[in-house]
């Protein structure tokens, strides 16, 4: 049988009796020393919580639960709680003493008794419990019907784990959300960096109409970002037209220059009506050019020329349209190695790069994972009107994989969400269980292992090599190659790599030559040490 | 392994501890089923688990099933007849009686190897359990003619629903128990109304002794107010004592008899009164030496010695289901003779 183990308030007006601290006191029925005076449930452990100002009570009452029930043993907790009516003092105080209680689930049970405190601290024990803070149930006491028996009167376990409650904590978590937020104003990022980033982008946002350029691996936020520089651009009133939003990635090839200059009617084969396009769509608003390094190269100029003199060509027009916009450009690329590749304008780099940020991956910013988790799941509850909730074993057990090494978040937030999307549906009755977060990091690891596999596959060249370089090679070459590359990077010199590249041959050469053997083999590339080694991203 | 239905008779607590107390002396080894089985709460409750805890510590026996609210145990006895006495402790949670505790294991240390000191903790006078006056007063004086020595002091009473009770028992054993006969009663020797009122108005004790005077026309001498303050809580009880002579055929002299009225919450001194001093008039009017409850108690230790004989005033149902316990263990004759308004005589032989 699990050792049973109660903790509660001591009720400074119903614990202490009638009689005050007179034998008379038996004769009234005090909550606390009545859990543990039933004939048919021994407590073994009671863990009181009070005010220091109560101390004297405190003792008595824990005398007189020795006195009926000796195998309790009696633990008294005091907690600052100067005003006991005050929500905000109240929850803060129980959620400490609930986050710092060493909880054994698997050897205990553990009840929390509602029935003493003020009503504010009953609400937040039971929060506290609903939410799983206190992995426990509720218990609730009350008055023998013959009063002045002695009697211990009733008891009554409520848990709130049952489904049948679930319906009724799903009500009460709306009002949940809102205390919380109310409690934590909003849910905080904690990465100091990141924190540190968005100031100074609100800043150079409200100071600047510059272009900026956002930086960072896919998924890390960068369209969610632009988002945000646009409303808050909008607040306060730089601008007044739409955001308008593209891929460069999805524009690609022929209809690329009318998709964004727009062309006349007649232009070409089928262009049957008039396009304006989308800079002249932005007029008076933000473009937001998303993976800006898949831009082709004609593209590139006419962009160029619309940023620095807001006017541009549309396809098949001969007089040039205006149009005004703050321009915001993502890109997961290094767009300075694409220059040096000749894949990008140098010129345009310099214009768009005035104002770089880089935004980190979920993989460096491991501490705002927790509030992102909590800030999907109400994202999801506003979007598809259903409250879903962890219970607490499940909530650390995926926090624990999340924050791990293990965890490589490569698509960043886009895996984040996608992770808590599919949870959400596999939940039951609103609850994400550890059955769900079990299958669920077993998908993550499964997608993360092959996204792995295929990366160093073909990974590797395309970040040193263009397109025409790695075409022009044999297949025999690429695989070799890849080979070299990854070495190199994994070395901290070009000797190291040599040593690594050839152990076996140098055991049977006279002369040690390694990394001349490598730098040659490079050269034949048109690579060098610094060149490998400076490319080293992810790509 | 003998099998014993819980639910039979009486079916209340008391089959429990005696199938304890005798699985411990005849070294027999017991499966006691349907353990309360008709009560509100069926199975063990925390007084019981104690009671089993208790012959546990006392015998070494191997048990199964000891949890709350169990219907079921098991008590292997491991080494039979290897009681050994020594120093016990026992505490009963919720103001639960110290005197079935010992009534569970006192049989067995009586006929230990060695003497046993033992000490228990919790309610010393409660309802519906022998209170420490009638086993000072009335039973141990009674089985001391059996042979054992044993002695009870009352550290400090404790009264539901507050506890906080202390008594020590010293129990000297004997290797075997004598043959006791009382089925006479003598002359009255001595008679006493003592009224305790512990943290309670002595005024409650007056009104007690008042009845006492006016239905049994008792001597002021023998009236005696007790007022006690070192308990935790409130409590009363009223003990009224009868000592007689054995009589000319007596045979086994003489006899105190105790009767109780228990005070509690909402009940007032008068009513408490009149239930220990009608116990005491039928028990007057009827003329036997022993009461029901005393029979009760008399009836394991006789059925241990093998031999006697008692008279007493009607059987009960917990003696009947007593009686039908004791022939499971024991290889022994009980039998019973109603004499009508002269009582009934118990025989073991």
């Amino acid at each position: 049988m699990l050792k049973q183990i109660v903790i509660g308030l001591l009720g400074p007006t119903l614990d202490r009796g009638m009689a005050g601290d007179g034998p008379d006191r038996w004769g009234s029925w005090r909550p606390t020393v009545s859990v543990c005076q039933h004939d048919d449930w021994v407590v073994d452990q009671f863990d009181m919580i009070y005010q220091p100002k109560f101390q004297k009570l405190a003792n008595q009452v824990a005398d007189d639960i020795r006195s009926v029930s000796p195998e309790t043993d009696v633990r008294l907790h005091t907690v600052e709680m100067d005003d006991a009516w005050d929500f905000e003092g109240v929850f803060a105080t129980l959620y400490d003493f609930a986050t710092s209680y060493p909880f054994d689930t698997d050897n205990c049970e553990y009840q929390v008794h509602i029935t003493t405190g003020t009503h504010v601290a009953q609400i937040c024990l039971f929060l506290l419990t609903e939410s799983r803070h206190f992995p426990a149930k509720l218990l609730q006491t009350s008055p023998p019907r013959r009063k002045n028996s002695g009697q211990p009167g009733q008891l009554k376990t409520i848990d709130l784990d049952l489904s049948r409650y679930d319906q009724l904590a799903q009500r009460f978590g709306l009002e949940q959300t809102r205390s919380l937020e109310f409690l934590k104003s909003g849910i905080p990022t904690r990465n100091a960096a990141f924190n540190r980033t968005i100031e100074q982008i609100e800043h150079v946002a409200i100071q600047s109409t510059d272009p900026i350029l956002i930086t960072g691996p896919t998924g890390a936020g960068k369209s969610q970002l632009a988002r945000r520089v646009y409303q808050l651009k909008k607040q306060r009133r730089q601008l007044d037209g739409p955001l308008v939003e593209v891929n460069c990635a999805t524009i690609r090839g022929d209809t690329a220059m009318s998709t964004l200059f727009g062309h006349t009617k007649g232009a070409f084969t089928g262009a049957v009506t008039a396009r304006k396009g989308l800079l002249t769509e932005a007029n008076g608003g933000m473009l937001f050019l998303d993976e800006v390094g898949e831009l082709g190269m004609d593209e590139q100029t006419m962009l160029l020329r619309a940023i620095e003199e807001k006017r541009f060509l549309a396809v098949g027009a001969d007089k040039e349209s205006a149009s005004d916009f703050q321009l915001t450009c993502g890109t997961n690329r290094n767009l300075l190695a694409d220059v040096a590749n000749g894949r990008f304008r140098e010129d345009l780099l310099a214009r768009i790069n005035l104002w770089s940020f880089q935004l980190p991956g979920l993989a460096q910013r491991r501490d705002d994972i927790e509030p992102n988790v909590q800030y999907e799941l109400e994202q999801l509850a506003r979007h598809t009107g259903q409250q879903v909730r962890f219970n607490a074993e499940a909530r650390r057990h995926f926090l624990k994989f999340a924050i791990s090494s293990d965890a490589r978040w490569s698509a960043n937030f886009r895996d984040l969400n996608a992770a808590m999307r599919r949870m959400a549906i596999m939940a039951t009755a609103g609850r994400i269980t550890i059955d769900v977060v079990d299958d669920e990091i077993n998908r993550l690891r499964r997608a993360w292992t092959s996204i792995e596999n295929s990366e160093n596959d073909n990974c590797d060249l395309q970040s040193i090599l263009n397109d025409q370089q790695i075409e022009a090679l044999d297949l025999f070459d690429v695989a070799q190659l890849q080979t070299v590359i990854r070495t190199c990077r994994q070395s901290s010199n070009l000797s190291e790599a040599g040593r690594k590249l050839f152990a076996e041959s140098r055991k049977h050469r006279k002369t040690l030559n390694d990394a001349d053997r490598l730098r040659k083999y490079l050269a034949k590339f048109k690579l060098d040490w610094a060149s490998v080694k400076k490319q080293n991203q992810p790509c | 392994m003998q099998t014993i239905d819980g639910s039979q008779g009486e079916g209340g607590g008391q089959i429990l501890r005696s199938s304890l107390a005798f699985a411990m002396v005849t070294g027999q080894s017991c499966r006691i089923e349907n353990i309360r089985a008709g009560r509100k709460k069926p199975g063990l409750m925390r007084q019981h688990l104690t009671a089993v805890r208790a012959a546990q510590a006392v015998s070494g026996a191997t048990v199964v099933g000891d949890e709350i609210g169990s219907t079921q145990i098991e008590f292997a006895v491991e080494n039979p007849g290897r009681v050994s006495g020594g120093e016990y402790h026992f505490s009963i949670g919720t103001a639960g009686s110290t005197t079935l505790v010992l009534q569970t294991v006192l049989p067995a240390l009586m006929l230990a190897d060695g003497p046993s000191v033992v000490v228990l903790e919790g309610g010393t006078h409660n309802p519906f359990a022998p209170p420490f006056d009638f086993l000072v007063r009335a039973f141990l004086p009674a089985l001391e003619k059996m042979g054992p020595k044993v002695r009870a002091t009352l550290d400090r009473p404790g009264f539901y629903p507050a506890g906080g009770g202390r008594l020590s028992v010293t129990i000297e054993p004997v290797k075997k128990l004598g043959v006791m006969e009382w089925l006479e009663r003598g002359e009255t020797v001595r008679r006493s109304a003592t009224a305790t009122v512990a943290n309670l108005s002595r005024e409650i004790a007056e009104r007690e002794l008042k009845v006492v005077r006016k239905k049994l026309n008792w001597a002021d001498e023998c009236l005696v107010v007790n007022e006690v303050c070192d308990t935790p809580g409130p409590g009363n009880i009223l003990t009224l004592e009868v000592e007689s002579d054995g009589g000319e055929s007596g045979g086994g002299g003489g006899i105190c008899e105790v009767f109780t009225g228990f005070g509690e919450m909402n009940r007032p001194a008068e009513v408490v009164a009149k239930q220990a001093v009608q116990a005491c008039q039928r028990y007057l009017s009827c003329g036997v030496p022993v009461g029901e409850y005393l029979a009760d108690q008399l009836l394991l230790p006789m059925a241990i010695a093998g031999g006697g004989a008692f008279r007493c005033v009607r059987l009960t149902r917990h003696t009947q289901t007593h009686i039908e316990l004791v022939q499971k263990f024991l290889d022994c004759q009980i039998t019973t003779e109603s004499h009508g308004r002269d009582g009934v005589i118990v025989r073991v032989s």
